[in-house]
């Protein structure tokens, strides 16, 4: 994979291909002609400010958004065209972790875990399954959870209950939206962890998407960083550390900028910071 | 001005056509779901959440409803000496429409608004778009169950309110305003048919799937946040009492076009 935005891309080149896909939610243009491969068995990750249309562009990966143009390709098949049934055998190959967790609140961690279980295959053996979802969340360090409900569990155990859940039908690709947003930095590090855990032990090709940098830069084997709907960089992480391009640098160093900073002034606010405006000269 | 008036015309035809849609999809999921005993689990789940949890209030609007009959009907019928035949006037109504129609009311308020805001939590929350992430139909896992329980649940609710109705009226009228309890089931029997009854009870069944059907599109498709959840409730009731209130309408003059080819009317009095 080059460090080139290209729209030559073909449907061959990765286990996820997108070519050229644009989405607009009524007159709001968020993405605007993204191309990109996702290679089998590495991690990819996705970059960005907030709302310039990370997680849109994840939810095109799985379908869970339609593109108003473009392609999306799941191992060289075209999926976008594909209607909720006919997607429904290639969603069971993917693990999603969404950025809340997205845990049924009306289940437990067990039927949690199992729902994915429920839906797509015959239930015979209870034991294996009880090994099963014992093994799942000895994984993600939750041992023992079965039986709390999601609303007594705190925002990291969420999320790695949510992973356990993600990962129980063993996914050749998992995708994941946020997984350290709203994370104390030792939970952040536990997933990271974790990535790492499931890529080298399931051989899983991971896509996630997040604005943490120090978990990118750990985590990541590819970086793409998004701007305003469209890609402005990708390549890997010492690629992106030494971008040349103001915004990348800004957005990894987490510096505010110069024109954010003119707009804080003129709207009359006085307030220190720790840059000056010729810091970003 | 037009501008307004097009795009508001435009977005009416389209929200129609996506609710259309859903119906469409939730009618096909039913069958489907008819013919799959291993999801009859959730059919059971949605059935003891929403009627077995419904029973007390709705049978508490039954006994409120033939009591107030009764109290308000009095006087008039007194006047004429016709106070024995008060048990005809307040069954009818009771089993007829004020049976049906306000236990489906109160249904669209607990029910209804329980739904909506359990999907539509579900929906900010990205719990729908999970259960799709995973390969599963929302339609059949969520919207299907809670359909059918509705549809099977709802005549019963209303046999339920008709009953506390009937013993509603029965208490004020031959305990309270003590009118000669014989002659108020006698006359009862005479004017009740079970056409009445069977008119009230048939129309359970559109009731139910109408309230759970508006309920659920509205959670569905409800805004992020707080707000959006709250005004996909309001929205849903609104939407649910006046189709409620229109079908009713809508019943009355089927029936009565097909008891009058049938049957000759008789007076009640």
């Amino acid at each position: 994979m080059g460090n080139v935005v290209d729209n030559e891309i073909s449907p061959d080149d990765g286990v996820i291909v997108v070519k050229d896909l644009f989405k607009t939610f009524g007159k709001l243009r968020v993405l605007k002609g993204i191309s990109l491969s996702v290679e089998a068995g590495k991690t990819t990750v996705i970059i960005g400010p907030s709302g310039c249309g990370k997680t849109v562009l994840m939810n095109h990966m799985i379908v869970l958004d339609r593109p108003t143009r473009g392609e999306i390709y799941f191992r060289s098949e075209r999926i976008d065209e594909l209607n909720e049934k006919e997607l429904a055998p290639i969603r069971v190959q993917y693990g999603f972790l969404f950025q809340g967790g997205a845990l049924f609140d009306s289940l437990d961690v067990f039927e949690n875990i199992i729902f994915p279980i429920r839906q797509h295959r015959k239930i015979t053996d209870w034991k294996a399954i009880d090994e099963l979802v014992k093994t799942k969340l000895a994984m993600v360090g939750m041992e023992g959870f079965q039986n709390h409900y999601p609303a007594s569990l705190s925002g990291g155990q969420q999320k790695r209950v949510a992973l356990a859940r993600a990962i129980a039908l063993d996914p050749h690709i998992i995708l994941y939206d946020e997984p350290t947003t709203g994370l104390d930095p030792i939970r952040s590090d536990v997933i990271n962890e974790l990535i790492l855990k499931l890529k080298r032990e399931l051989k899983v090709t991971s896509v996630v998407v997040t604005h943490d940098m120090k978990s990118a830069y750990k985590i990541a084997d590819h970086i793409i960083m998004l701007h305003e709907g469209k890609i402005i960089a990708e390549g890997d992480t010492d690629y992106i550390r030494n971008h040349p391009h103001d915004v990348v640098q800004q957005f990894i160093h987490g510096r505010v900028s110069e024109a954010d900073l003119a707009a804080l002034r003129l709207g009359g606010t006085k307030f220190k910071t720790q840059y000056a405006p010729e810091d970003f000269k | 001005m037009l501008h307004t008036t097009g795009a508001k015309t435009v977005d009416v035809i389209a929200n129609a056509g996506r609710f259309s849609r859903f119906v469409g999809r939730t009618c096909v999921g039913s069958m489907i779901t008819c013919l799959q005993p291993k999801t009859y689990s959730l059919v059971w789940t949605q059935m003891n959440a929403i009627g077995v949890r419904s029973v007390p209030v709705v049978m508490v609007t039954g006994a409120f409803v033939g009591m107030v009959l009764a109290v308000n009907a009095y006087d008039q019928l007194a006047g004429m000496g016709l106070e024995e035949r008060l048990g005809v006037l307040i069954n009818i109504a009771v089993v007829k429409e004020l049976g049906p129609v306000l236990a489906a009311i109160m249904l669209a308020g607990r029910v209804g608004g329980a739904l909506t805001a359990e999907l539509g939590t579900m929906n900010v929350t990205q719990q729908i778009s999970a259960v799709r992430s995973m390969g599963t139909d929302p339609i059949k896992y969520l919207v299907v169950p809670r359909v059918l329980a509705c549809l099977l649940l709802t005549p019963f609710l209303i046999i339920y309110a008709d009953l506390m109705g009937i013993l509603g009226g029965y208490f004020v009228s031959v305990i309270q305003l003590d009118i000669n309890s014989a002659a108020y089931w006698q006359y009862s029997a005479n004017g009740v048919e079970l056409w009445d009854l069977s008119v009230g009870v048939v129309k359970g069944f559109f009731f139910g799937v109408v309230i759970a059907l508006i309920s659920c599109y509205k959670g569905f498709n409800c805004r992020e946040g707080a707000q959006g959840v709250g005004e996909a409730c309001t929205e849903a009731f609104v939407g649910s009492f006046i189709s409620i209130l229109a079908l009713n309408f809508i019943f009355a003059l089927i029936t009565k076009a097909i008891y009058a080819t049938f049957w000759t009317t008789q007076s009640l009095l």
